[in-house]
């Protein structure tokens, strides 16, 4: 039926959004602690260097759950 | 449509489709375990830690202990999943759902440990507002959020297709299951994205997992109290965690197979390779054991000798003989020769090993707490009835978890066992492009 | 800026704990009662340790006050997730008992044991205590500031009376009631003080040294026969 599948592809929006936030949150929080250790003056060092290699991996979470939902959900349609 | 496979799915929808009365004996049983750590709870919250049995010196007891155990539990599912379907091992492919399962319960109810344990819960947000990279309690949330996320992942992506199944065959909660398929119906377009996004996430789950226990151990090893400063303390974490989590892992399996007659896709093969993997496990973790205590001994800095003869033949004796006895004894004794009697064998090494590696995260946290470097007053650990509830709680809410998950999602990946029976004259093929002579033309 | 430390005469020291009780008096350290005190969770920002001699077991126990020795690199600064606990620049290490989130990590990570946990609501705000310090809740950690709030009320006098902060105003309430005076306290970085006087005496040692803490509260070890 038309409106449930609107409704399906509206929650699975949602769904993916939600992934987003929850990863793009942590990324924003990461950057956050940059900016107070700064300001603080408290090993800048520290926070440098994890979120060096902790923020190019949630960036890669985010790519690949963008990835997936895009090859399956938008772009899969075809049959 | 997607294709269906009448005969081996009934077995694995079983479970989503029918409930039996063994279910509700299960929820009942495990529901009154939490019931317990829910009141422990409740009365450490309104009371304040003083209701544990944690005092000075001895301010870290079973909420730490715990939290590095179920933290450790966690590798089961990194190890047999990714790694096994990197190196493209075939016997995995009825374990690996159950694995990650295992990986994602076990992180949030180790995460948890933590919040159980601050004196001020209610203050969390300060870890998120004026958070220290500079602490190691910093490293271990950064890290443990991002193998919840990898995790997550992982265990949704291969997912898929079976939610798909579910919302095509079972008829119940069609909606639930049509969000979540994101649409799936099985074309090479998209099995070639899910694929290369599984491999992706399975490279890249694995130096999580290895970062995440390291890092876990670094909040002992970056202190300068005696046995816990040292740098062995990353590796040793990683290989107790990948230790525990098989064994963890085996009992979860062997529970299922009686519960839900799996016995067709769970076969003592499985439970040969992973005895196998866990008798592997065992020797190594004697190893770094080993190494660890010879260097104290060898060394004999005072402070240090001190915690080791209080774990040896002091106070702690029997936890750390107890330890020995499970991790390694008797581990030993069940997997050398696993032809007969398999289940039996590796079902009583894992439940000792489970065991064992909680005495062991108990037999680092305490014993170096209890002997100060100074003449401080000391005190004996004796753990109260909330922190044997917050414990029992923790379990269960772990095996609750578990089980309500498999009541919705099948427990083994269905098409990751179509995969591999359709996939048999590939195996075969690569198979014999191993071993020397004429090589295969590409077809 | 000044550089709070401490001299500890042990050949002084008769173990009396006059300190460990004024310390408790001015800064509104609860008395926790017999039952939790048995239990181990004595709160006693100055503690008078007390070893036993090696050689003559049974027959010379030394005394060892012991407050937070406020090391310049401080090991529980480090592992605090909160900046609850921090070196500010007076040399002394603060705690903000507001922002503790009560891990116990700087507890863990203290060689010396100095920091204390409210492991219950030991007391509320009442009349008779020290108006100057603030009184603790459950579950933060706590431990000696050198009586921190005393160098505030000495520097905003001396602004009141608008004249330069002497660096005399400022003791601790253990210094200052020790009877036999063998707690010294004052500015390290003044070479003329008598604190840097007796800290470079040949009977001058620091507590676990070699871990690296540099503690600011120096010992003097007893006269002849130790040390």
């Amino acid at each position: 039926m038309e409106t449930s599948d609107r409704l399906i592809r509206a929650l699975q929006w949602v769904w993916v959004g939600f992934a987003f936030f929850l990863v793009g949150g942590i990324i924003i929080w990461i950057v956050h602690l940059i900016r107070t250790s700064w300001s603080l003056d408290d090993t800048l060092s520290a926070s440098i260097g994890i979120s060096l290699v902790a923020i190019p991996i949630f960036l890669v979470f985010m790519g690949v759950v963008f990835y997936v939902f895009w090859g399956v959900a938008v772009h899969g349609r075809e049959r | 449509m997607v294709e269906i496979d009448d005969l081996h799915e009934r077995t694995l929808l079983a479970p989503i489709a029918h409930t039996g009365r063994g279910f509700y004996w299960a929820v009942a049983g495990l529901s009154l375990l939490i019931l317990w750590g829910v009141l422990a709870y409740l009365v450490q919250f309104s009371e304040g830690l003083g209701v544990t049995g944690l005092h000075q010196p001895v301010s870290w007891g079973f909420y730490v202990t715990n939290f590095v155990f179920f933290i450790g539990i966690s590798h089961a599912g990194t190890l047999i999943s990714a790694i096994l379907r990197l190196s493209k091992a075939e016997w995995r492919r009825p374990i690996t759902r159950m694995a990650e399962v295992i990986t994602v319960m076990v992180l949030f109810i180790g995460a948890g440990q933590i919040l159980i344990d601050l004196g001020r819960p209610d203050r969390l947000m300060n870890v998120i507002r004026y958070g220290r990279y500079q602490s190691p309690l910093l490293w271990d949330a950064t890290s443990i959020s991002a193998y919840m996320t990898a995790s997550l992942t992982y265990l949704y992506l291969p997912m898929i297709p079976d939610i798909a199944i579910l919302r095509d065959r079972l008829g119940k909660r069609k909606l639930l299951y049509s969000v979540l398929a994101l649409g799936w119906t099985g074309t090479e377009h998209q099995q070639r994205v899910l694929n290369r996004a599984i491999a992706i996430m399975a490279v890249l789950v694995i130096p999580i997992a290895i970062s995440v226990h390291s890092v876990v151990s670094f909040v002992f090893s970056m202190t300068l109290q005696p046995m816990w400063h040292s740098t062995i303390f990353g590796p040793y974490f990683v290989v107790g965690a990948i230790f525990s989590g098989i064994a963890a892992l085996i009992v979860a399996m062997i529970l299922f197979r009686k519960a839900y007659g799996l016995q067709d896709y769970l076969k003592p093969i499985h439970f040969r390779y992973l005895g196998q993997l866990l008798l592997i496990m065992a020797l190594l973790w004697f190893y770094f054991t080993f190494a660890e205590y010879l260097t104290g001994y060898y060394g004999a800095e005072p402070e240090e000798m001190k915690v080791f003869w209080a774990k040896f033949t002091g106070p702690f004796w029997p936890f750390f003989w107890g330890m020995v006895l499970c991790n390694f004894i008797i581990p030993i004794s069940c997997l050398v020769s696993l032809s007969r009697h398999t289940i039996g064998k590796v079902l009583a090494a894992s439940l000792s090993v489970v065991v064992g590696m909680w005495l062991e995260r108990f037999i680092i946290v305490v014993p170096t707490l209890s002997f100060p470097r100074l003449p401080f007053p000391q005190g004996i650990y004796s753990p109260t009835w909330v922190e044997w509830g917050e414990t029992a709680g923790s379990f269960g809410i772990f095996a609750l978890f578990y089980l309500l998950f498999t009541k919705f999602f099948p427990i083994i990946s269905i098409w990751e066992i179509r995969e591999g029976r359709e996939g048999v004259k590939e195996v075969e093929e690569r198979l014999i492009s191993y071993l020397p002579g004429e090589i295969e033309e590409k077809t | 800026m000044a550089l709070w430390g401490m001299v500890i005469d042990l050949d002084r020291c008769t173990g009396c704990q006059a300190c460990v009780m004024a310390c408790k008096a001015e800064n509104n350290v609860p008395a926790v009662g017999a039952k939790e005190a048995k239990r181990g969770r004595i709160i006693s920002w100055m503690q008078v340790l007390t070893e036993t001699d090696e050689e003559h077991h049974g027959e010379k126990t030394r005394f060892i006050p012991r407050p937070c020795l406020q090391c310049d690199d401080p090991p529980c600064t480090k592992v605090c997730p909160v900046y609850a606990t921090y070196r500010n620049p007076d040399g002394i290490v603060a705690q903000i008992y507001a922002r503790c989130i009560g891990c116990r990590f700087c507890m863990a990570a203290c060689p010396y044991n100095a920091k204390y946990f409210n492991w219950h609501t030991y007391q509320t705000e009442k009349p008779g205590q020290n108006p100057d310090v603030s009184v603790r809740p459950k579950g933060v950690v706590e431990k000696c500031t050198f009586c921190h709030h005393r160098l505030q009320k000495a520097r905003e006098r001396a602004l009141a009376e608008k004249r330069d902060f002497d660096p005399n105003d400022y003791v601790t309430a253990c210094a200052q009631a020790c009877p036999a005076q063998a707690i010294v306290f004052g500015d390290l970085s003044d070479p003329t003080s008598a604190v840097s006087k007796l800290a470079a005496s040949p009977r001058a040692f620091k507590l676990l040294e070699e871990l690296g803490t540099k503690p600011k509260v120096i010992y003097l070890s007893e006269g002849e026969g130790r040390g």
